[in-house]
């Protein structure tokens, strides 16, 4: 460890031995770095210094969902499978892709003109027809072309849906889905309880029909329960963002059309509870809410003399959750806490009580109550 | 889904392409989902069109598979899909830009990265100044040093990895990444005491 003693800040940086005690550190590394520092203080302020360096730079990469990556492999896994179309596929990267030719793009523009043409004449039609569709999904018929799944075991059912989604479909639920997703929406109907996990398309938002409430997603993960017996209809958001709107909402046409996301609008950890019998919606927090963020990205909880505040900031980004609280007050408030292992409603408790605060949810944000600490 | 990460070169990753070989689709579609994200992370500093980076890494695939009986099994898989990447992907970059009759000498060998902070990790000003400047200077760096230093310390790959990689000889690796980090690792006194009079007086 000799020839480190004359390093600077920036000779850290680069040290791949030093890198790696910093990106993936063992129990040896930790020991032989920790040792070396206790022999030399002096040097240990250039080393947290390049440590917070080696830390903090990342490289800015261009953003892909699962989901995407998710539907790019199945469609690839899919055509191996398929022997004729591997071919098509393959003499596509010999020929350097068919569909770059000129004659076949003069042709696609020709056929795209027309194709407009046509689109315009029969617009009126077609958008009837699929008005007509949700009406029938909204009275729970099962149409034709419709695909009914029940599950009527005792275990959870998996089905994919024809765009790589795949719901989880609990015991004594069912849900049908079109064989096909043809138009500007994707819609399905259930009755029960089930998890959605939704490909992402956001030209093509996905709709579930639930009793009274209709759920809208642009590509997310979240569960729906809605029994017929039951008084409540609930949904819960896991990841992503989804709107939700009762089905007698007087602007129901246009919020189902808009491309954006629009009514009560739900982000991860968030649950509505749709009264049925009073036809009322509340807004809160799913009852054990998880940690969004990337394994790699989850900070310590460990306070020592931490503002209250930067905690909850900490614990708010964490868990995707909204804490609101007065920064004045509690920055004076010092916590000092290790809470790593806590759910987030133990968290929030045991930092209020240290900080003689109170909490509450409310539409699905948390409330902190505090007359500071200034004594 | 689980998309897992196993360490590149472990047993694991052996295995799996072993039996991608041997013509099992679970183990074609394990690799795929194993490898796709930082295929396509380095991919998209070839090129900005994020669809032509999918649709090279799905052909990618497919032509592996294609030709798999022909392939080595003994191969460190995470570089070789990189190399291969590498190369599909200029090839069309360059039969692409000939088609469309706009090629421009710039388009050849594109490799743009950038660098961020995350500025929660940040404590100190002393880091902060020297993580600005770090980024700084990474960003000034020629093209193919920054290749070297993107493989060798964002994707922890060896020198005869990336030598694989960039077709280039190991010592030309060394060379390169020798020059880059002695660029790096120069001491600026001007920009520092620039930085810091700015920061006075803030």
């Amino acid at each position: 460890m000799d020839q480190y003693k004359n390093f600077k800040s920036e000779d850290f940086v680069w040290d791949s031995f030093f890198r790696q005690w910093v990106l993936t550190p063992t129990r040896e590394s930790d020991q032989v770095w920790n040792d070396w520092l206790l022999q030399n203080p002096e040097i240990s302020d250039l080393v947290y210094t390049a440590r917070q360096t080696v830390l903090a730079l990342k490289v800015q990469d261009t953003e892909i969902s699962s989901r995407e990556i998710e539907r790019i492999i199945s469609k690839t896994v899919g055509s191996i499978n398929q022997p004729y179309e591997r071919e098509t596929i393959l003499t596509d990267v010999a020929q350097n892709r068919f569909y770059q030719r000129s004659w076949f793009q003069f042709a696609a523009s020709v056929l795209l003109i027309v194709a407009a043409g046509l689109w315009l004449k029969f617009y009126d039609g077609s958008f009837q027809n699929s008005e007509s569709k949700i009406a029938s999904l909204l009275s729970g018929k099962v149409e034709k072309g419709l695909i009914e799944r029940v599950n009527d075991s005792s275990q959870p059912m998996e089905v994919w849906l024809e765009d790589s989604s795949r719901i989880t479909l609990a015991p004594k639920s069912r849900i049908s889905y079109p064989e096909k997703f043809s138009g500007a929406k994707r819609e399905v109907s259930l009755h029960g309880e089930a998890f959605f996990e939704i490909s992402k398309d956001p030209q093509q938002p996905f709709f579930v029909y639930s009793n009274e409430l209709i759920t809208k997603v642009l590509g997310t993960s979240f569960t729906i329960k809605a029994f017929d017996s039951s008084r409540q209809v609930t949904v819960e958001v896991k990841t992503g963002r989804v709107s939700v709107f009762a089905k007698s909402d007087p602007n129901l046409r246009s919020k189902i059309r808009s491309r954006e996301l629009s009514g009560i609008v739900l982000s991860p950890n968030q649950k509505i509870i749709f009264e049925r019998d009073q036809m009322r919606m509340v807004k809160t927090l799913v009852e054990k809410p998880q940690i969004i963020l990337p394994k790699a990205q989850i900070p310590h909880f460990e306070f020592e003399d931490t503002p209250a505040s930067e905690a909850f900031l900490s614990i708010g980004k964490a868990y995707g959750i909204d804490i609101l609280f007065d920064e004045d007050l509690l920055k004076e408030c010092p916590l000092t806490a290790t809470l790593d292992n806590q759910t987030l409603h133990e968290k929030l408790s045991i930092i209020c009580s240290a900080v003689e605060s109170t909490y509450e949810i409310l539409d699905g944000q948390v409330i902190v109550h505090s007359k500071g600490c200034r004594n | 889904m689980d998309f897992s990460y196993p360490y590149p070169g472990s047993s694991d990753e052996k295995l799996v392409w072993q039996r991608f070989l041997a013509g099992q689709p679970e183990a074609f579609e394990k690799l795929m989902s194993t490898h796709f994200r930082s295929l396509f992370q380095y991919g998209s500093k070839f090129s900005k069109d994020k669809e032509f980076v999918k649709d090279s890494i799905q052909d990618l695939f497919l032509i592996l598979w294609e030709k798999r009986e022909n392939l080595s099994s003994d191969i460190v898989v995470k570089s070789y899909l990189m190399a291969s990447l590498r190369r599909l992907m200029h090839r069309s970059t360059t039969t692409r830009s000939r088609l469309f009759d706009n090629a421009s000498p710039e388009d050849e060998g594109v490799f743009e990265i950038e660098f961020s902070v995350e500025e929660h990790y940040i404590e100190s000003e002393s880091a902060f100044m020297l993580t600005e400047k770090v980024r700084k200077m990474l960003s000034e760096l020629p093209r193919r040093q920054k290749e070297v230093v993107y493989l060798k310390f964002f994707q922890d790959l060896d020198r005869n990895q990336i030598s694989e990689v960039m077709e280039v000889s190991p010592q030309t690796v060394s060379n390169l990444l020798q020059i880059a980090i002695k660029q790096l690792r120069t001491y600026w006194k001007a920009e520092f005491l620039i930085l810091l009079t700015i920061h006075l007086f803030i």
